[in-house]
């Protein structure tokens, strides 16, 4: 049997994660990883939180070990762009080196941050956060008394903010909407996200639109819709991310916010993948076409891809979650933030699980340092529940699981 | 060199609610029971030190509370994450649940290839 060669054009998550199930699949050809990044494949979520405020090191957040790279003979071509790949013959076309060619391709190449203009001497005083070069950067900045603006409060910026003041800086959020994370979580919710920074001394404004920002000598000034402005010595710029689709866009792949894939990860071309970030991926559960960018979704997408390319049924179609770590308490996400809020537990204490409920149709569900209700919430969705009992706590949520068992038989 | 088996919990103990947490020479261990088995973990999660004996019991996984970290009650192994919780041998007789102070070796699961699945 002649040996088959896969390439993954981005070498994050995803692509780790693919590389990783190929072996433990049993494929034994050859697998080349190629990122523009100088470094092998490694853990994002750390970089807002852990990595930020230095209690983790670059080193913990490798992905496969130099060790497991030998064992399973995985190739990393790292600080390399592919700038095509060619939709007859899947050569892999590198910036300056000899192209692959491939049995199968997968485009991992996830996104980079949304921008804004920047004039000024001092363009390194604004920062973005998506790379570990991005993390080490900002890092330097994090000074016990330093003034950091982030605009921008989504889950990104609303982690730096966290971390951030932990470290004594000073720290003020801005965001044009009324309440952050609406789209995400639903208003109320929001409403108990931006509570926990107030409490914690950051000052979050909303309703507060960003005209501009500029950087001076001596740090950033942000002018405000109303007019006004303030001064920072540095600021982030958390605004979301635009897929990385250049590439797939070059080498005829059909392209429409993100890579158009079907729900196994097959692009418009035969052997050529995406998944990931930068993926938009027909979803039966959403009856449509979605794009997630969540790290959850990176992993689930690069295993089920992976299986795919091997011919194996394995599609991945769960409800999206996502965690994050905020002043010590740990906050969980699962499935869209739909209809209407059940609650159990306390949510003055910060100690609660929000059901989204639609009738009493479980949708989704929202923790506060009640992960543990995560999987239970999970067997929950799209049942039918008692919503008095799932407000009890002295209801085992597991019962009304067993309990629709049940009346199912 | 003998195993000092250190008697934490009874069976009754450990009970209805599957999962015990105890402590055995100032490390913390979480019990938990499935299928009549009972299992020994290192109570503190080897990913951002939760406490795993909130976690879930579903499918021959405990489920850690802090992200969904799923280690296999056996052997303690996270597929996705390719790392080891460590686990504690358990001896259960009349009714005393037995646990070994020192943890089990654990398989060199992310030197080599996995078995095809």
């Amino acid at each position: 049997m002649t040996s088959k060669t896969f390439v993954t054009v981005g070498a994050g998550q995803t692509a780790a994660v693919a590389a990783r199930t190929l072996r433990r699949r049993g494929f034994d050809g050859r697998i080349v990883l190629i990122g523009d990044e100088p470094y092998a494949p490694y853990q994002r979520p750390p970089l807002s939180k852990e990595f930020l405020s230095g209690a983790d090191t670059f080193e913990s957040l490798l992905l496969l070990p130099d060790t497991w790279l030998a064992t399973n003979d995985v190739e990393i071509v790292t600080g390399t762009e592919v700038t095509r790949v060619d939709p007859g013959t899947r050569a892999v076309e590198l910036a300056g080196a000899t192209p692959i060619v491939a049995d199968a391709v997968l485009f991992a190449t996830g996104g980079r941050p949304r921008t804004l203009p920047v004039p000024g001497p001092r363009p390194d005083l604004v920062h973005y956060l998506r790379t570990v070069d991005d993390a080490q950067r900002l890092q330097r900045t994090l000074a016990p008394g330093r003034r950091l603006v982030l605009i921008g409060a989504g889950f990104i910026g609303l982690e730096i903010a966290s971390t951030a003041s932990s470290l004594g800086v000073d720290v003020v959020v801005l965001e044009a909407a009324d309440v952050p994370l609406s789209g995400v979580v639903g208003a109320r919710l929001g409403e108990v996200c931006a509570r926990l920074h107030r409490d914690n001394g950051v000052d979050i404004r909303t309703g507060t639109a960003v005209s501009g920002l500029r950087t001076t000598d001596a740090g950033v000034v942000i002018d405000l819709a109303d007019s006004s402005s303030l001064e920072a010595d540095a600021v982030v710029v958390g605004i979301g991310i635009t897929p990385n689709v250049a590439v797939a866009a070059a080498s005829g792949l059909a392209v429409d916010d993100g890579i158009v894939v079907d729900a196994k990860g097959r692009t418009s071309i035969p052997n050529v993948y995406a998944a990931g970030d930068v993926a938009r991926r027909y979803s039966e559960r959403a009856a449509g076409h979605v794009r997630v960018e969540h790290f959850d979704n990176a992993n689930k997408q690069g295993v089920a891809v992976a299986n795919a390319m091997l011919g194996r049924d394995a599609v991945s179609d769960e409800a999206s979650w996502f965690w994050s770590d905020q002043y010590g308490h740990n906050i969980q996400s699962l499935g869209p933030p739909t209809g209407e809020l059940t609650i159990r537990g306390s949510v003055d204490d910060l100690d609660f699980t929000a059901f989204y409920t639609d009738g009493d149709v479980v949708r989704g569900a929202f923790t506060v340092d009640r992960g543990e209700d995560v999987m239970v919430a999970r067997e929950l969705l799209g049942r039918r529940v008692d919503l008095a009992a799932l407000t009890d706590e002295d209801t085992d949520l597991w019962e009304l699981v067993e309990e629709e068992e049940v009346m199912n038989r | 060199m003998t195993v000092q088996w250190a008697a934490v919990a009874t069976t009754k103990e450990l009970g209805r609610r599957r999962k015990l947490r105890v402590e055995v020479g100032g490390v913390a261990i979480a019990l938990f029971e499935a299928a009549g088995q009972v299992y020994a973990f290192a109570d503190t999660c080897v990913h951002q030190d939760r406490s795993l004996v909130k976690g879930t019991l579903l499918h021959g996984k405990v489920i850690c509370p802090g992200h969904q970290w799923q280690f296999d009650l056996d052997t303690g192994y996270e597929e996705s994450q390719d790392r080891c919780q460590p686990t504690y041998d358990v001896r259960v007789e009349a009714d005393t649940i037995y646990v070994s102070p020192i943890p089990r070796a654990t398989a060199p699961v992310s030197t080599g290839r996995q078995a095809q699945a």
